[in-house]
């Protein structure tokens, strides 16, 4: 056999095994049947699913703690504006009782 | 359903009693050049409050705190009467008037709710000076004792008072 013969023989076209289409299927089947929590856009919507849950939770807990402060601050201001006020008008009694005295 | 009525009715004059629209009295400061303006009332106080002992603390009964400060560059640039429906909504909650001092061009009232055991139900301030407004209004009940232990905490004033309006004795070194 020379090597023309040699090429003509391997280059031979061959008839595919019977089963191989319904193999290639099943691989194929097998790849698609990837359970929905472990496919690739499921776990994508999951992770934006989380972010948008607790975004929001933690930026309203920020907010909630500057609320917090900036009421507690006030609450103070008052409070301290309340003395001075007292201390305002029991100077103005003493004055006022001294004068009379 | 007469008993719910006779409810109803006895708690008309109580719920109006309750309200004061402070936002009233912000005209009195249209030509300040200082102003302060606080109001604390529901959630926003709460808030404040929770800082300050919490559910624990000697503030826990507040249920409104209103001030309205008003600075004037010039002396009479604001109008008296202004106060008017403050002083008419206080004489609604029938307070005890403990101070009333008229100086030239300066006066100062201050009422009081007084309850027993050392509690105050509530506590109003109005001073006018020629070139300054002040009114504080503090409702709920406030536990004299307790408040005490927060002055001179977290920059907490000591606002103790004695039945009479006079400050305690303590309270005279600050």
């Amino acid at each position: 056999m020379n090597f023309d013969d040699e090429l003509r023989a391997a280059l031979q076209r061959e008839p595919a095994p019977a089963d191989f289409a319904a193999r290639v299927l099943g691989k194929t089947t097998k790849t698609r049947a990837l359970p929905l929590w472990r496919r690739p856009a499921a776990l994508a919507i999951a992770a934006a699913l989380a972010l948008t849950a607790l975004v929001p939770s933690a930026v309203y807990q920020y907010r909630q703690h500057r609320r917090a402060i900036e009421a507690r601050d006030q609450l103070i201001l008052a409070l301290s504006i309340a003395r001075v006020q007292l201390q305002q008008v029991r100077e103005r009694i003493q004055h006022n009782t001294r004068h009379k005295i | 359903m007469k008993t719910a009525l006779i409810l109803f009715a006895a708690a008309i004059p109580g719920f109006a009693q309750q309200r004061f629209d402070f936002t009233s009295l912000d005209k009195l400061g249209a030509n300040a050049s200082e102003t302060t303006n606080i109001t604390l009332e529901g959630d926003t106080l709460k808030l404040a409050t929770s800082f300050l002992g919490g559910d624990k603390g000697p503030l826990r009964n507040l249920t409104g705190v209103y001030v309205r400060s008003f600075e004037f560059a010039k002396p009479g640039q604001y109008n008296e009467a202004d106060l008017a429906s403050l002083r008419a909504y206080v004489k609604t909650l029938k307070w005890t008037k403990v101070v009333d001092v008229k100086d030239t061009g300066e006066t100062s009232e201050i009422y009081l709710q007084t309850l027993p055991n050392d509690k105050l139900g509530g506590l109003a301030i109005i001073s006018t000076e020629p070139s300054e407004v002040t009114v504080v209004f503090i409702s709920g009940v406030l536990n004299l004792s307790d408040v005490g232990k927060l002055s001179g905490n977290l920059g907490i004033p000591d606002i103790r008072l004695e039945h009479g309006g006079k400050k305690s004795d303590d309270s005279k070194k600050d």
